[in-house]
């Protein structure tokens, strides 16, 4: 491999581990087009979308071309944060290629955080939403529960394989089953409000968003594939939710 | 009215806070990620006190809130999107996808259809508040220099 092929290598990793993890589209191509510029070859393009990467350089190299497909998968801003650090820093030209192969290795090696914090975060953010949304204290601790059972599913399903649809759609009928439970017992005021701030985990905040900005940026195509996602995701919340509802609202004595 | 807020206020950050760790932010940004959710909702709050619609609430809303994250993108030199992604998160209809459900489930086709409706609606007040924020260039010149290259 010559040396404007590694260029092309190592600018085509970092663009697929910033789409995998959470970058949009633009940003993606924008960080690819500095570093290729940055490293020495001028002549480089890239074609960016939601699950996929396409780059070459030009004649001058012998025209290498890359193609690599980026299935959806876990979210880590944490990289995209430091692949955009790595990009700044090869553009100042403080870091070489060798040096930019072994940062990359070093930012794909990233760690998530650790099981344990992200259980506690989801129980307490859904705790902290059911409040927010008008529900009083034992609606918290509820959600907080649920939240926390949640997340445990959610690391469960992710580790069996489960595809994403069909896991938002267990994790809502999950929430509304746990939280019916858990407010047969007597405890709680609003079940409505616990359900809503166990699901928020579940909505499609970063689909929407990411939409909303592959959109603004004229990537059309992209910008669909994430607003249909977010539409389908929400069906499957509504889906999943709605299921346990119904089934609650036959047996006889149970309030929704 | 303060008492309220202030745990409102409370609330959205440590929710946003939380849901920032579930997507990985590095730590020194997290509480970036929750003054934004926090703002978001601020405005929220309030403009539901002077008006009933959550549509229009929802579109004041995330304008503070994207705002928010774009300076907090310049400040700490990190991606916007670090900050956008959970910052919006109070503000993501998931009450709405639930009464949809809930009205269907209770055979109330009329109720189920207005929340369907406005759950709608407010996701495309959210775009279009985000587009409002982050379709404005940062410098003059911007469009030059891409022309250039």
């Amino acid at each position: 491999m010559n040396e404007s092929q590694r260029v092309l290598e190592l600018v085509t990793e970092a663009g697929e581990l910033m789409l995998k993890n959470g970058a949009e589209v633009s940003r993606t191509q924008q960080t690819m087009e500095i570093m290729a510029k940055s490293l020495g070859v001028a002549d480089f393009h890239g074609y960016v979308l939601t699950n996929g990467i396409f780059t070459s350089i030009g004649p001058e190299n012998a025209m290498p071309a890359q193609v690599r497909s980026v299935p959806a998968s876990t979210v880590h801003l944490g990289r995209v944060e430091a692949i955009n650090q790595l990009s700044r820093r090869i553009a100042a030209g403080a870091v070489g290629l060798d040096e930019a192969y072994a940062e990359l290795e070093r930012i794909r090696q990233m760690p998530c955080a650790p099981a344990v914090r992200q259980v506690l975060a989801c129980g307490f953010g859904s705790a902290c939403f059911a409040i927010l949304f008008g529900g009083v204290w034992q609606d918290g601790a509820v959600a907080l529960a649920v939240g926390l059972g949640l997340q445990l599913a959610l690391l469960g399903m992710d580790r069996w394989g489960v595809g994403k649809l069909f896991t938002r759609f267990l994790g809502a009928a999950f929430v509304a089953l746990a939280t019916l439970l858990i407010f047969s017992t007597g405890f709680g005021v609003n079940s409505d409000k616990a359900i809503i701030g166990a699901l928020m985990p579940l909505v499609p905040g970063m689909a929407l968003t990411l939409g909303i900005r592959d959109l603004i940026d004229s990537d059309f195509l992209s910008g669909v594939i994430r607003m249909l996602d977010a539409l389908l995701t929400a069906a499957c919340i509504a889906l999943g939710a709605g299921l346990v509802l119904a089934l609650a609202n036959l047996i006889e004595g149970v309030a929704l | 009215m303060t008492g309220p807020l202030l745990i409102q206020l409370a609330t959205a950050f440590c929710g946003t806070v939380c849901f920032a760790v579930l997507f990985h932010v590095p730590p020194r940004h997290l509480w970036c990620c929750g003054i934004c959710g926090m703002a978001g909702w601020l405005v929220y709050w309030v403009s539901l006190q002077y008006q009933p619609d959550t549509v229009v609430a929802s579109f004041l809303a995330v304008i503070p809130m994207a705002v928010c994250a774009r300076a907090c993108a310049i400040l700490r030199k990190a991606p916007v999107t670090l900050f956008l992604i959970p910052g919006i998160f109070p503000l993501v209809p998931g009450a709405g996808i639930y009464y949809t459900a809930y009205s269907f489930i209770l055979g109330d086709s009329a109720a189920a259809a207005a929340k369907g409706a406005e759950t709608l609606k407010i996701a495309v007040a959210l775009a279009l508040g985000v587009a409002v924020v982050v379709a404005i260039p940062l410098r003059w010149g911007a469009g030059a220099r891409s022309r250039q290259r």
